[in-house]
């Protein structure tokens, strides 16, 4: 199994864990990663405030450039995987040959041969929960964990179709998949208000707090989430967001690869466990 | 035989409390049937409101296992292959409830109209010749006009739900673009000004408000369509546009972002500083690299030449 990988500037930056874990996970699973040469920001759900041609164009370029491969493109986050379905939506659906008439002053062209798919939709469609199984060499039975799907995973549901968005079960089966146990809580398809975290921040805080204090409330060892952008929220705001709500247990945010090397046998160092700000300890303490 | 139960969250005026109702399931019915039902066979007293069971008056909007939903379009069948047989339905968020599903739209109508959503025609047109556009123009806001004020976007809305005091209805943003986009209208400009702060760059992007709509509306891309033409019109002070143009000139510069200068260029140096601690607990994790400064993608000529012609394309 081959993909374009389009890692997305936050691997690049402030969850370059992602990124570690990612690569270790896939060559674990035997998914070959080829980062895709030249590939650019996917306009991070901002480009289209400014200019949603530019928005469109951009990752047009990004899909020509997997599509030049041959392969289908693979993100690890949330947003990233709505700006280039969205795109791609749009291209598909009308505006392939403007766009292509700007993209030729770059000299490339957009085809619409690339699928554009997330890990986590690659666990379950393309490599299957029982292979994933198979593999399993740290049963993380017990484990209690809350799936945060994250925003732009399921919505809007016009472009992001892969399960129903209204009751999304794909975190759940793969949580069971790999032994540990899938808890239901409130907040599960809540908003981590990222997006605006420079605009309302006090709003942002809380939310993430009431999120983290949901997940608590329902039993949960940890969060998994497979959205970075979700994760850098819940993660980087703990201390004021349990502040804002009242909330003092501390609460592991991990990245889907994270979880899923854990239970592939990987170290905690082999998946940037250390550089999670909350719960380093207490995710290590509990698979030690 | 088969059994369907609600669990509806209700209020009497003082007392919250929740009450299950069972009856007997029929194929091919509605959720709006299912509250008929039980007022016509067993309680009287549960209120709700709902008129032309056509999804055209939107009076039946109520929240389905934490969805909003407009009772009369929405098939029962499709949300108990969803949620299974027992359901729980609330009165939709972000409004005051009267009682149990029934809220008060009185001051989000007042809202509304802070907004000004009404047509403010242009001096040529009066009240003889009537006030007319070409189809062309009408289309190109057909479909915010489909809007029904069920309050479905508001209900879900991520920021209302934080805070509604610096944020609208996601619908009144629609509504403002309306008229903002409508060739009859002559205060885009005024209704851009007044938009700056009324919570214009707090839109969260969950997508909430676009997957919610029963008509097909997307707020959040009229918010982006705001937002666009505000920029155009020079209000670019505020950190919420400094963001947005900050993302554009990385891209064009190298490719990427550059997270530490994306901060600086938003909040400014002053603000930037203050959120040192926050700085500080990334740095020590070695989440932030301050000397990281991405290099020029391959192929970002590529960039600049697109960038390039999406400019030209639109003069």
């Amino acid at each position: 199994m081959r993909y374009a990988f389009f890692p997305g500037c936050v691997l690049e930056g402030a969850a370059k864990e992602n990124y570690i874990a990612t690569t270790a996970v896939a060559k674990a699973l035997g998914i070959e990663l080829v980062e895709i040469p030249g590939w650019t920001c996917c306009g991070a759900s901002h480009v289209q405030d400014v200019n949603d041609l530019a928005a469109t164009a951009i990752n047009a370029r990004n899909i020509a450039l997997a599509e030049q491969m041959g392969l289908p493109l693979l993100t690890v986050c949330n947003t990233c995987t709505l700006m280039l379905r969205k795109a791609k939506t749009k291209l598909d659906n009308g505006q392939k040959d403007q766009v292509n008439g700007i993209l030729a002053k770059a000299g490339i062209k957009y085809e619409g041969t690339s699928e554009i798919t997330h890990l986590l939709w690659v666990l379950i469609r393309d490599y299957g929960l029982n292979k994933l199984q198979g593999l399993i060499k740290r049963p993380l039975i017990g484990l209690k964990v809350a799936g945060y799907y994250g925003c732009h995973i399921l919505r809007p549901p016009a472009v992001m179709d892969f399960e129903d968005h209204a009751n999304p079960q794909s975190l759940e089966n793969l949580i069971r998949a790999i032994g540990a146990k899938p808890v239901d809580f409130a907040a599960k398809l809540k908003c981590c208000g990222f997006h605006a975290t420079y605009t309302a921040e006090p709003d942002v805080i809380r939310i993430t707090g009431e999120t983290n204090q949901s997940a608590a409330e329902a039993g949960a060892d940890c969060i998994v989430t497979p959205c970075p952008l979700c994760q850098m929220s819940l993660d980087m705001n703990q201390t004021e967001g349990q502040t804002a709500v009242g909330c003092k247990q501390e609460m592991p945010v991990l990245h889907l690869a994270q979880l899923v090397g854990l239970a592939l046998g990987l170290s905690p160092e082999e998946l940037g466990i250390n550089m999670l700000i909350a719960g380093r300890e207490l995710i290590k303490a509990r698979i030690s | 035989m088969r059994k369907i139960t609600y669990k509806i969250e209700r209020f009497d005026g003082v007392n919250n409390f929740v009450q299950e109702y069972s009856f007997p399931y029929q194929p091919g019915k509605t959720i709006l049937w299912g509250l008929i039902t039980i007022k016509d066979s067993l309680d009287p007293t549960l209120a709700f409101t709902a008129a032309c069971r056509s999804a055209v008056c939107g009076a039946c909007a109520v929240r389905v296992n934490g969805q909003a939903v407009l009772a009369c379009e929405t098939p029962l069948d499709a949300i108990l292959e969803r949620f299974g047989d027992t359901l729980t339905i609330a009165p939709i968020q972000n409004f005051k409830v009267i009682r149990d599903l029934v809220v008060d739209w009185e001051p989000q109508a007042a809202r509304l109209a802070e907004a000004k959503t009404w047509l403010q025609p242009r001096d040529e047109f009066d009240a003889r010749k009537g006030c007319r556009q070409t189809a062309a123009d009408f289309k190109k806001i057909n479909t915010q006009a489909a809007c029904i004020l069920c309050g479905s976007c508001a209900s879900e809305c991520s920021k209302l739900s934080a805070n509604d005091q610096d944020f609208l209805e996601p619908f009144t943003y629609s509504k403002v673009w309306k008229f903002v986009a409508d060739t009859r209208d002559k205060s885009a400009a005024e209704r851009i000004q007044a938009i700056q702060d009324k919570g214009l760059w707090k839109c969260m992007h969950c997508a909430e408000c676009i997957t919610k709509c029963p008509k097909g509306l997307a707020p959040g891309e009229d918010i982006a369509r705001l937002r666009q033409l505000s920029i155009k019109m020079g209000y670019t002070g505020n950190p919420g546009a400094r963001h947005a143009l900050s993302f554009v000139k990385d891209i064009e510069d190298t490719g990427r972002l550059n997270e530490a200068k994306l901060q600086v260029r938003t909040i400014g140096l002053i603000s930037s500083i203050a959120k040192f601690p926050m700085a500080l607990r990334l740095l020590r994790r070695g989440k932030l690299n301050p000397f990281h400064f991405p290099g020029k993608v391959k192929g970002h000529e590529q960039i600049q030449a697109i960038l390039k012609a999406v400019r030209e394309s639109e003069k």
